[in-house]
């Protein structure tokens, strides 16, 4: 697959400290890490953080890191001790359950920043960006730089209000922001295409405009087909399971329209829609 | 030589800096860690399993988090022997010792793929895969099958002037047997263990987790598995041995040693730490030195057996 965006910055492991880590309602929160030398991200980028905190014996279970995008901490580090990464997390198994105890002054590891983000939103375009569930972490970064530069659309879902993430953050950008819940409890009841499906159909000019969509995969799937049919072009950040994130274990290959595989943590999370073989995702 | 003690150990021939190898699968084609750190700081590393052509492996789900560990399922996917030695070689920084591994579904393959190997100066052991716990024909088949696997080794025997290592499945009755027709057919080492064949269901989905139904379990959940078969195998073969299985740590790692390796490889702990492999090495030097040893050499064996 073509690759879409840049992977300016070297990764490495770094243990981090917690400075904050609350709940934001329903099974949300929000994890602020002091990163030493952090080098900052691109939008779009992720790390892999230990699920839960370090200790004295090195953990083993569960054992694997939890991919999650950087929410916020583009910016590299202004001082060496100075970094800062913000990631906003929903716990939904025993790993994201660990990291969610984990208490300020407490260490995570941190192994980033990791894949290739979104290519940079081009001037005086349309970006529709398309949040689903966790997935609206991955586009917070995208939309804050899009705002200066194009004409910007956040449509942000979720099946209840309690669960949408980053909303206020979103509502503090200069763009025209849409809420979808499944149940009706905020905005417009529905899926996210619910929303992007009029968006879409008022699109004047179909080459300038380009959906970014982050979520459950049948989400995803969804909103590149709706891009296609109109002759738009669709961006997708694919979520997989990982072990490593840099490219080793080949555990989070996805398969590729020219054939064979691509890997989400390497050639992504970011990918051209028309570059997935939607049909053998799982 | 670093600090006050030696930390050079030999396996099957192979000179390293320390007894410490990242493992096949698990350490790509060495380039992805230099990021990290300086490859000249641990013993080497084991490259991905090659194939004679470019092979993809199998859809996703390919991997999934098991109790203390990992399955998975990648079926050796890889850029192929020439790919390797045209690309992914030259990027290897002088003096890491690059252990190339094959894997084949016939023995002609694997003494082929030896051969192609051996004609670069900058591959310093062979390591026949004859233990992919998930390929449905090839690995396995031959470390299940004790005269399957004399052939093969003998067939890479001839192939290649290189030091060779066999890598063993723990799938088996009597892994000792395995490794004691190793030897006879020529092997210079052994490397134990490879992943144990698994499975694990969602019940939600009613589905098996991996696509591939079947795959191998790694990580610390097997390393007690791991240390009993590097114990029995060191005591039956004379050629030296590699352990491997869960090491998180430089204790870990130590036990191996204890029970007979003379080096170790680093499998899944790269995966949640790519500092893992040198802080191991690390830390096996400050055990020795701990423990007055004087060489890093001298932990190999250094088991007390007798009862207390
Ligand atoms: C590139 C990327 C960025 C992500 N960013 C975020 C984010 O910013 N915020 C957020 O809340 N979530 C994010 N996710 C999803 C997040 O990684 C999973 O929700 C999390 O790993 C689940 O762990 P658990 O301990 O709750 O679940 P468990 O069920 O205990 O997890 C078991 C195993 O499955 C894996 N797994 C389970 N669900 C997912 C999933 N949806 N995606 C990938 N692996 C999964 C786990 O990593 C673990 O290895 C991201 C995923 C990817 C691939
Ligand atoms: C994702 C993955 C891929 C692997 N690929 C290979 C491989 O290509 N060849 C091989 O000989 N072993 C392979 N292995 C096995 C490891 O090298 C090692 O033998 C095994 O994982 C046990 O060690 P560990 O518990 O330290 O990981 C792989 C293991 C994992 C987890
Ligand atoms: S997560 Fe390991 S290769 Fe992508």
């Amino acid at each position: 697959m073509t690759s879409t965006g840049r992977d300016s910055r070297l990764p490495s492991r770094i243990d981090a400290q917690v400075l904050e880590n609350r709940s934001e309602g329903g099974n949300n929160h929000r994890l602020v890490l002091s990163v030493p030398d952090w080098p900052g991200a691109e939008p779009g980028q992720f790390i892999m953080l230990s699920a839960g905190a370090r200790a004295a014996v090195e953990r083993s279970d569960p054992l694997l890191p939890r991919p999650m995008a950087v929410y916020r901490g583009h910016a590299p580090a202004a001082e060496p001790a100075a970094g800062r990464v913000e990631v906003l997390y929903r716990v939904s198994g025993r790993g994201t359950q660990l990291i969610s105890e984990a208490l300020p002054g407490q260490r995570l590891r941190v192994v980033g920043p990791l894949g290739r983000g979104f290519p940079e939103v081009e001037s005086d375009a349309s970006a529709v960006l398309v949040g689903g569930g966790t997935g609206v972490a991955s586009l917070y970064e995208l939309a804050a730089r899009a705002v200066a530069r194009a004409r910007t659309t956040v449509v942000l879902g979720a099946r209840t209000a309690a669960d949408l993430m980053g909303r206020d953050d979103f509502a503090g950008l200069d763009i025209d922001l849409q809420i979808t819940t499944e149940d009706g409890s905020s905005g417009l009841r529905g899926l996210v295409t619910d929303a992007l499906a009029p968006l879409l159909r008022r699109v004047s000019r179909p080459s300038s405009t380009t959906v970014y969509a982050c979520g459950p995969t049948p989400m995803m799937r969804a909103c590149a087909e709706l891009a296609e049919s109109h002759a738009v072009r669709c961006l997708v950040s694919l979520e997989n399971n990982m072990a490593c994130g840099f490219g080793v274990c080949l555990g989070c290959a996805v398969p590729a329209r020219r054939g064979g595989f691509a890997l989400v943590c390497q050639s992504g999370p970011v990918f051209d829609s028309n570059d997935v073989r939607w049909q053998d995702l799982p | 030589m670093s600090g006050g003690i030696d930390t050079r150990v030999c396996l099957a021939g192979i000179e390293l800096r320390n007894p410490v190898l990242g493992a096949s699968g698990t350490f790509g084609y060495g380039s992805e860690f230099e990021a990290f750190f300086d490859l000249r700081r641990i013993g080497g590393f084991v490259a991905k399993s090659l194939t004679l052509e470019p092979r993809w492996g199998n859809p996703p789900p390919r991997i999934a988090e098991a109790p203390s560990g990992m399955l998975n399922a990648i079926s050796i996917e890889n850029i192929g022997v020439a790919a390797f030695l045209e690309e992914k070689l030259p990027r290897v920084p002088d003096g890491v010792a690059v252990i190339a591994s094959c894997f084949g579904t016939e023995s002609a393959e694997y003494a082929e793929l030896a051969a192609r190997l051996s004609s670069s100066p900058r591959v310093a052991g062979i390591e026949i895969n004859a233990s992919c716990p998930h390929v449905k024909s090839g690995g396995i088949e031959f470390g299940q099958d004790a005269s399957l696997l004399a052939e093969l080794v003998r067939r890479v025997r001839e192939a290649t002037r290189l030091p060779l290592l066999v890598k063993l499945s723990p799938n088996v009755t009597r892994i000792a047997d395995m490794a004691m027709t190793c030897e006879d057919a020529g092997a210079d080492g052994i490397s134990l263990i490879n992943a144990v064949q698994a499975m694990e269901v969602d019940v939600e989905t009613r589905r098996p987790v991996l696509s591939n139904i079947l795959g191998g379990l790694s990580g610390p959940a097997i390393r007690p598995i791991a240390l009993r078969m590097v114990w029995q195998v060191s005591q039956a073969v004379k050629i030296p041995v590699c352990g491997i299985g869960g090491i998180l740590t430089a204790d870990d790692a130590v036990k191996f040693l204890l029970c007979g390796a003379s080096a170790v490889q680093v499998g899944t702990a790269n995966y949640l730490n790519p500092l893992a492999a040198l802080e191991i090495a690390e830390g096996i030097q400050s055990y020795a030195e701990r423990h007055g040893f004087a060489r890093v050499a001298d932990l190999t064996g250094a088991l007390e057996t007798r009862s207390v």
